[in-house]
Parts: C-alpha cells; sequence; structure tokens
C-alpha cells in the first residue's frame, strides 16, 4: 500500500530545512523558499489530515521505514490524535514564520535562523509521528538542538546565560530519557510503542517479565516529559528562556514545542502503558481498579499534584511580573497546569466516557492555548519592535497609537481567560465538564481539580486585566505615541485573533477532530493493529 | 561477576556526573552533563546483555548456534554518541560565549550579575 502521504510533512520540513541552508547567501531567494516550504508542509499536513480523518471516519495509517516490519523496524503512525497536533502546529508555525520573515533582522535571517526554524519543525513532526519509543527520543534530540541555537539566538549577556540553563536542564534531561528507554527495552523486550503496548497489557504471553519495573521506569520518562511541557517542579527554564528567544520563537516554544511534551504524555501513558495493570504492588493512596487500568490510575495523582501546582505557581509568578514576555512565559506555565488537569481526571476516571471527555479536553485546550499563546507572543514582539520596550512600567496607552495590535491581544487573553465565543470558552468548560462529571461519578479528588481549576481562571483573569490596564490603557508616554507598529507584523496577529474567533465560532469541527483524537489516543488495539498488522495484533505471537 | 562490577562503575560514573554538575564552574558542569550522557550509554550496552558472542561474527565461526548478544542496544548507543558530540560541542561553545559576554564562568558570580 501506498501510504508514503504519512511521511510527506516529515519530508517537506526536512527539503526546506536543508534548502534555506544551501541558499542562505542569497537573502531574498532564501526567505521565499523558506516561506513556499511553510506552505507546502501546511498542504501536506492538510493530505494527511484529510486521509487520517476524512468525514465521519477516522483512520490509521503506519508507514515501515525501508520495508522493515514493525516490530523490527522504525514505524511512523499517523492517527487522529497526531493528525490533531500537527494540524494545528502547522498553521501556527506558518504564522510564526511570516511574522519572522519581517521581524528578524536581515542578517539574523540570513546567518541561520529559516534553516534552524524549519529543523526544528521536522523534530515536532518527527515526534508526533514516530511509533517507536527510541525514535521519539531521537526527534526530541533534533528539535531540542535547533531550539537551543534559536534561544541564544540574538546572544547578549542575558540569552547566554538563560540559554545555557536551558541547555543543560534538557542535557539532563534526555540522559534519563535514555536511561528510562534502555530499562523499558531490557524489561519488555521491545521499542516499538504498539508492541510495548500489547506486552505491558499481557506480561505473561511475551516471556512473564515483571511488570513493577515498567511503573518506575514510566515516571522517569513521565519526569522528561513534563519537563519538556515545562510543568512545575520542572518549569525553572520557561520564563528566562521565553524571555531570551526572538517573539515569532517564543511562540512557537510556548505554542508548539511544549504541546510535543504534552503529546508525549498522552500517547505514551494512555496508549502504551494504559493497559498495563500492577496487582503485585500496593502503594499508599493507589486503589487497584477493576479494569486493570492501575498503572495509569498511579499517575492520576502524579498529574493532578503536578497540574495544579503549575497553575498556581504560573498564575501567582504572572501576576507580578514587570514585562509582557516574561507575564505571558509564566502565565503558560499556568496553563500548561490547565492542559494536563483534565489528563489527570482522564486517567483516574471510572468509565470510558469520562476518560474521552478528558482527553479530549486537554487536546482543545493544547489548541486553544497554542493559538492563543502564539498570538499573544507575537503581540509581544510587534509591541518591542514598534515601541523597543516591552517593560510596564515604560507602557501604557497602545489602544491609541496601535489599535490593531491592541485589539489582537485583546483577543488573544480574552481566549485564554475563556470568554465566549472564542475558542478558549470551549477550552475551559471542557475542563470544568471533565471536573464535573468525574466529581457526579465519585472520583476522589475531582472535587480538589474543580476547586484549582477556579483558581487558576481567576488568577488568569487577574494578570490578563493587570497587563491590559497597564501596557493598553491609560495615557500613552511619548515612546509610545511615537510608536509604529509594522503593518506586516501586525497583520499576522490581526490573522491569528481572527483564526481563533472562527475555531470558537466553528468549534463543531474542533470538538469532532478533538474527540477523534481522544478515541485514537485510548484505541490501543486499533492502534496495534495498525502497526503490526491486524492478524498479529490480537494474539500474543512471541518475538523474542 | 561482570555485571556487578559494571553497576558499581556505572555508579561511580553517575555519582561523579552530578558531583561535577553541582560545581560552580560552568566547564565542570559541561563535563559532568557530558558524563552523566555517557554513563547513560554505557549502561544501555548493559541492558543489551553482555554474556552472548560478537553479532554476526559468531554466526560464522566454530560452533555457531551461539547465543548473540543484543546488536540493538549498540545501535541505539552508536545513535545517542552522536548526538551526544553535537550537544557536548555546542555547549563548550556556549560556555565560550557566556564567557565573552559577562567575563567570568563562575555560576554565582553569573547569578548576582542578574
Amino acid at each position: 500500500m501506498s501510504q508514503q502521504f504519512v511521511v510527506a510533512p516529515l519530508l517537506v520540513a526536512l527539503v526546506t530545512a536543508i534548502a534555506t541552508l544551501l541558499t542562505r547567501r542569497f537573502g531574498r531567494a532564501q526567505v521565499t523558499l523558506s516561506l513556499l516550504g511553510s506552505l507546502g508542509y501546511l498542504g501536506a499536513v492538510a493530505l494527511l489530515v484529510s486521509k487520517v480523518d476524512p468525514l465521519g471516519a477516522s483512520n490509521v495509517f503506519s508507514y515501515q521505514l525501508s520495508g522493515w516490519q514493525a516490530p523490527f523496524g522504525i514505524t511512523i503512525v499517523a492517527d487522529s490524535l497526531s493528525a490533531f497536533m500537527l494540524a494545528f502546529s502547522a498553521v501556527i508555525a506558518t504564522a510564526a514564520l511570516v511574522f519572522s520573515a519581517s521581524y528578524v533582522d536581515s542578517f539574523g535571517q540570513r546567518v541561520s535562523y529559516h534553516p534552524l526554524f524549519h529543523f526544528m519543525m521536522v523534530g515536532v513532526t518527527g515526534s508526533f509521528l514516530t511509533g517507536d519509543i527510541f525514535n521519539l527520543f531521537v526527534w526530541f534530540e533534533v528539535m531540542l538542538m535547533s531550539s537551543y541555537v534559536l534561544v541564544v539566538f540574538y546572544s547578549g549577556p542575558e540569552h547566554t546565560q538563560a540559554a545555557l540553563q536551558y541547555v543543560v536542564l534538557n542535557l539532563v534531561g534526555s540522559a534519563v530519557m535514555l536511561l528510562a528507554i534502555g530499562g523499558l527495552y531490557s524489561t519488555t523486550g521491545t521499542l516499538n510503542m504498539a508492541d510495548l503496548a500489547r506486552r505491558v497489557a499481557d506480561p505473561a504471553a511475551f516471556g512473564d517479565f515483571a511488570i513493577a519495573p515498567v511503573l518506575g521506569l514510566s515516571a522517569l520518562l513521565f519526569a522528561v516529559f513534563a519537563l519538556k511541557a515545562g510543568l512545575a517542579p520542572f518549569q525553572f527554564w520557561v520564563p528566562s528562556a521565553y524571555r531570551a528567544a526572538p517573539a515569532p520563537v517564543s511562540a512557537m516554544l510556548a505554542g508548539v514545542v511544549k504541546k510535543v511534551g504534552i503529546y508525549a504524555i498522552v500517547r505514551v501513558y494512555f496508549t502504551v502503558f494504559g493497559a498495563a495493570a500492577i496487582s503485585e504492588l500496593s502503594l499508599p493512596g493507589l486503589s487497584v481498579p477493576d479494569d486493570g487500568s492501575a498503572l495509569l490510575a498511579f499517575y492520576g495523582p502524579v498529574m493532578f499534584v503536578m497540574a495544579a501546582a503549575s497553575i498556581v505557581v504560573g498564575g501567582l509568578g504572572a501576576v507580578s511580573r514587570d514585562d509582557i514576555d516574561g507575564l505571558l512565559a509564566y502565565s503558560s506555565i499556568g496553563q500548561v497546569g490547565f492542559i494536563v488537569l483534565p489528563l489527570a481526571i482522564a486517567a483516574t476516571a471510572p468509565t470510558e466516557e469520562i476518560r474521552v471527555l478528558g482527553v479530549a479536553a486537554a487536546l482543545v485546550y493544547a489548541l486553544n492555548h497554542g493559538f492563543a499563546k502564539g498570538l499573544l507572543f507575537l503581540a509581544s514582539g510587534a509591541v518591542y519592535d514598534a515601541v523597543g520596550t516591552e517593560r510596564f512600567p515604560d507602557l501604557g496607552g497602545l489602544t491609541e497609537s496601535a489599535p490593531w495590535l491592541s485589539a489582537g491581544f485583546f483577543v488573544g487573553a480574552l481566549a485564554l481567560i475563556g470568554i465566549p465565543p472564542l475558542s478558549g470558552f470551549f477550552g475551559k468548560m471542557l475542563v470544568f465538564d471533565a471536573a464535573g462529571s468525574a466529581s457526579a461519578a465519585g472520583v476522589a479528588g475531582s472535587n480538589a481539580a474543580l476547586g484549582i481549576a477556579l483558581v487558576g481562571a481567576i488568577l488568569t483573569i487577574a494578570y490578563f486585566s493587570r497587563a491590559w490596564n497597564r501596557g493598553f490603557w491609560g495615557e500613552p508616554p511619548l515612546l509610545v505615541r511615537n510608536a509604529d507598529a509594522k503593518v506586516s507584523l501586525v497583520a499576522v496577529v490581526v490573522a491569528l485573533a481572527l483564526a481563533i474567533a472562527l475555531l470558537g465560532v466553528g468549534f463543531d469541527v474542533v470538538m469532532q477532530a478533538a474527540n477523534a483524537g481522544a478515541e485514537a489516543a485510548l484505541d490501543r488495539q486499533g492502534y496495534i493493529d495498525a502497526v503490526l498488522g491486524a492478524a498479529e495484533g490480537g494474539s500474543g505471537g512471541g518475538h523474542a | 561477576m561482570t555485571q556487578f562490577v559494571l553497576a558499581g562503575v556505572l555508579g561511580v560514573l553517575f555519582a561523579l556526573g552530578t558531583f561535577l554538575v553541582l560545581r560552580r564552574d560552568i566547564v565542570r558542569v559541561v563535563w559532568g552533563v557530558t558524563i552523566i550522557s555517557q554513563s547513560a550509554n554505557v549502561y544501555l550496552v548493559t541492558m543489551g546483555g553482555l554474556s552472548g558472542g560478537v553479532p554476526i561474527l559468531s554466526h560464522g565461526g566454530h560452533g555457531g548456534g551461539h547465543a548473540v548478544s543484543d546488536p540493538l542496544v549498540q545501535a541505539l548507543v552508536l545513535t545517542a554518541i552522536v548526538i551526544g558530540f553535537g550537544t557536548t560541542a555546542f555547549a563548550l561553545v556556549l560556555t565560550y560565549r557566556v564567557y565573552q559576554e559577562h567575563g567570568t564562568i563562575d555560576l554565582l558570580e553569573l547569578g548576582e550579575k542578574a
């Protein structure tokens, strides 16, 4: 079967990265190629989405690299979950790239900006599509390596210092990830995610390996994914890295790269480890549910505590910041908490219905945060470009000198606060809905989840009102009065604002896609069948 | 026996790496990270088992049909080593840039300036 379209986004991004690297002496041609490549990427993703999610159905496609059949070769898998993540990442990436073409100075663009940007997209795409856990590590490294250089792009004193923190933390994270992967391999005897899912679900059929080490190793892996997603207590690198990076790169880091961590959590813990049962182990505060998904149930409380801590730390941090970028960085720590909170509920959910609702809520919130935070970072970049500062004490009255830009920022802020009809309203509503349904079903701790979500929502309103009052209202100082926002930058911000409004108005489509994504994430057998072949997937044929 | 020796060596390597990461000097921090990622590689190799024969070679050699050590972990380690080279080089260049921008590679002094 010709399923090459599965690797199409990956190839387009890779070819674009190399082409922009080769044409770096020809400024115009490089920028044109880069933008064309980004459009091509959008097209490749659209093709993939149209194949995976044709109206009403959701398929899983796998592509065996070099024709090596899974589980021996590396498999690239596209299902509704990957398609959902890819689709919104592609749109945000295109917006960020168009923005950078007029934001980043021409010398910077010529030196390395475009190749790095596209290599980062290669890493992101690979992480979303891979079906092999070691391959996931490799794509993470591709993505991180480019993001290291993009964080230190301006290479001033504060940028080098921020990049140093970012690099050292992520290098330690990579080593820990290798340890976890090595341990999983030696315990279960496979690296293929579908094979892994099948083995942990039924260890007796595959050499009867001990399942307890899998719990410990998966916890190690969870720490790495939480580090990538910037969840508390691994959030230390976030504020300085986001402040140091150029605005469109911060938009990408917050909007897309963080979501790779979220995606990895959903894929690995819900699809792969979801069916693992640890009956011989009794942990404090953990009751083993009847359906045998005890390993997942262990992560419920873990995710809840981390999500709650992120919401509080991010919210309080954002309220006390003195510059737009710092506020947005802390805000994105809090918002990632909001994405993981419904996942925590889904992990402990007693019924399949609530589980799907929880994962879908997380996906919708991830999409909304990607668009809104991307827009806000781009708006902050446009403010910096026009005024020369983004510190609140030097700002004020931007609504008078840059009305369109302010309107864009306003829409982004409202989307994160959750005002209808913007997409953020539905994200928040689904989070509360998931917590409410779990509470009605009598899940322990779901009332606490409701309370934390409420605290987070109030903090979000507080810090965005503060940003709006100090930055956009009031008497403009001289610096702001003379500000001249670039039309090309403002156009991107306004376009993203329109996209957010459109996503809210046409939310039906988003909800269907998110539901399909959530069901794909939980449809373990469908995933296994698609990767390993239907004949073999169900029965437990034993490869050594 | 080999397992116990290797387990001990791995423990010492991780301890050394952690010790270096906690130093004030950035260059030592980079070395620490390098040692940690290299010990992760050694750990990966040991995860494949060490008791078997050489892959491919032991098939043709006398008394073929020996159990062969798992070659997959070695392929993984090769990948990880290459990635490690790239990141180490970048971290060292970054250290130099930090020195150029701040005039120091002492993390405490860096923290005081910020």
